[in-house]
């Protein structure tokens, strides 16, 4: 007999609270990991976006919290473009805009506004039957596939935004893009994202010409010649420019999802720590006899935690394994939902499965420690006497 | 008995132990040796410490004054007691406390995780020969529930040698069984306990059981009352 083997007896004695436990907390970890799985892909969707399409500043207006809420004029871009330093320069209008369906009801969904010569346009792949926006066409939009599906929308039909069905915009492509929030959103002419949003230029990226081996530097040059850039007409608005890894850490809409993932897994890890203490004090607390013959032939204290800690991280364990397929499925399952599915890649990357599993083996030991320790410090007399 | 602690394997110097719900004195005083390979008796009413005096001896508890000494050295000097139970002394009681869910095979191996490194086939093959020892190797593969009571006390004695020591404590060994187990379960101690040169102290109220004995300490009130020779 192996000891781990004993652990695993000890553990089939009550099977059904055994599984229980192992079902509540499974239930627990599932939720955690799939929120840490929304955020880990929405950001590394951001990320990866800026990667591939090799931007190196993203500028917004200082002070706001997204590009969602930031408004300047063209005229700063114009300057940034003027910029020696400065390879490229790719502008957008974004906003979160109702779109009306045919019933009259009306869904919010994130349409961007891009030139053609936008960074973005260099990666989407426009599905058979589309084609791209052309200069000087107004009133077109390209689809997301994600939107054309829950909207039922293809190549030909057409969108009405708020209910103003005198200016309806005509589909002309669905688009495959990397970036889920591109997936589940539109593009239009950039004057017409003006028009839908009502903002002006809400952002735009840059590509830094790169001389020096220290591009750090150089990027850093072109940083803060962005932010000294001022327009006389508009004075109190200034630029904030940053490498895309600080732009995702700072975006508020990001840093909430991350805030929501880690107070979920912080109320899930607090539930299996009470589930798992419970049922490790009921389980120590049946099985005093026992311990107590384990302490009189000789079984030291370390033993006996050990034990009770192998049962709890062996419990904990199984609840990881069961958690990731219950994340798996609840994500795949999202991601059937119109409302939510523009937001959401139900990909469960390994370093979030291993975040999860960690959590939840910290949950084992956590559950499990006060009753190991209470276990091992019984006196072997007073434990057999124990009825 | 006036030898002192370098004659004797246990000796125990006017131990006194009190509970700390009352004034009661389980021991008061009391000294014992038991020389290796001896078997020995110790009779009382309930409650006057023959029990505690056991679970002294096996340092399952410790005194509140005196001293316990193993071949000559003071126990309370032992920096790893649980180190000394588990290589020293074998435990037997009345109620068995077989672990309901290994099988006899198994809860034989229980102590030699605390014994001389083995690895789990040869843990596996002495529990095997141990459960052969006291004749209930063909009950191997059972869980206690599925054993007699005095196969399950069987089951305690070869768990009681796992790794083999040289005294065993027995609490009322025959408490729990028949008059034709307790005969089987006497005859089987005695064997080991000749074949094995052990050590064997036996609290019991039974007079048959301290009939069996070398000698029998009688006690009462916390206080050994007489210590003598049987034969």
């Amino acid at each position: 007999m192996y000891f781990v083997s004993f652990i695993l007896k000890n553990l089939t004695r009550r099977p059904v609270r055994t599984a229980l436990t192992v079902l509540g907390l499974a239930v627990a970890v599932g939720s955690m990991i799939a929120l840490l799985a929304v955020s880990y892909n929405v950001e590394k969707s951001v990320e990866s976006a800026f990667d591939r399409r090799r931007v190196d500043l993203v500028v917004m207006q200082a002070g706001k919290s997204s590009g969602l809420n930031s408004d300047f004029s063209e005229y700063l871009v114009e300057e940034a473009r003027k910029l020696p330093e400065v390879a490229k320069v790719s502008e957008g209008v974004v906003d979160v805009t109702d779109m009306t369906r045919d019933s009259g009801a009306s869904d919010p969904v994130l349409i961007q506004g891009w030139r053609l010569d936008n960074f973005g346009f260099e990666d989407i792949q426009i599905q058979p039957g589309g084609r791209m926006l052309e200069r000087g066409e107004r009133n077109k939009i390209m689809l997301g596939r994600t939107l054309a599906t829950n909207l039922n929308k293809k190549v030909g039909d057409q969108i009405v935004f708020g209910g103003n069905k005198e200016n309806p915009y005509e589909v002309v492509a669905v688009f495959k893009s990397f970036v889920v929030f591109e997936e589940g959103g539109a593009i239009v002419p950039f004057e017409d994202g003006q028009l839908l949003t009502g903002k002006r230029v809400t952002g735009f990226s840059v590509r830094v010409k790169k001389v020096s081996p220290d591009s750090a530097a150089e990027i850093e040059v072109v940083r803060q010649k962005l932010e000294a850039l001022r327009d006389a007409k508009d004075t109190t608005v200034r630029l904030a420019a940053q490498t895309p890894d600080t732009y995702v850490t700072s975006v508020s809409q990001l840093k909430l999802i991350r805030a929501v993932a880690w107070l979920v897994s912080a109320i899930a890890l607090a539930i299996g720590v009470i589930s798992m203490l419970n049922t490790m004090a009921m389980s120590v607390l049946e099985r005093t006899q026992e311990i107590g013959i384990l302490r009189a032939v000789g079984w030291p204290p370390l033993r006996v935690i050990s034990m009770i800690l192998g049962e709890a991280v062996v419990l904990a364990s199984i609840a990881a394994v069961g958690g990731t397929v219950i994340a798996f499925l609840g994500l795949h399952l999202l991601t059937l939902s119109p409302k939510v599915n523009g937001f959401i890649e139900p990909e469960l990357a390994l370093v979030v499965i291993l975040r999860g599993v960690g959590i939840t083996v910290l949950i084992g030991v956590l559950g499990g420690a006060y009753p190991a320790f209470r276990a091992a410090h019984l006196l072997p007399t007073e434990a057999l006497r124990h009825d | 008995m006036t030898d002192g602690p370098a004659e004797h394997l246990i000796y125990a110097d006017r131990l006194v132990k009190t509970y700390p719900d009352g004034d009661v004195h389980a021991l008061n005083g009391v000294t014992v040796g038991v020389r290796p390979g001896q078997h020995v008796a110790i009779t009382g009413p309930s409650g006057c410490g023959k029990s505690t005096l056991l679970n002294m001896l096996g340092m399952l508890d410790r005194p509140d004054g005196g001293e316990i000494y193993f071949r000559g050295e003071p126990l309370s000097k032992h920096a790893n007691l649980d180190h000394f139970r588990a290589r020293q002394i074998g435990f037997v009681f009345q109620s068995f406390f077989l672990i309901p869910t290994l099988t006899a095979r198994e809860n034989v191996q229980v102590p030699m995780f605390e014994g001389p490194r083995l690895s789990a086939r040869e843990r596996a093959e002495k529990a095997e020969a141990l459960l052969e020892l006291v004749g209930v190797a063909k009950r191997a593969s059972h869980l206690p529930k599925q054993l007699s009571v005095g196969e399950r006390q069987r089951v305690a004695l070869a768990r009681s040698l796992a790794n083999d020591p040289v005294m065993l404590l027995a609490d009322e060994p025959t408490g729990n069984l028949d008059s034709d187990n307790a005969v089987k379960v006497l005859d089987l101690f005695a064997s080991l306990q000749k074949s094995r040169n052990l050590a064997l102290l036996v609290v019991t109220h039974s007079d048959e059981v301290a009939d069996r004995a070398d000698r029998v300490i009688h006690m009462k009130d916390g206080r050994v009352l007489s210590d003598s020779a049987t034969r």
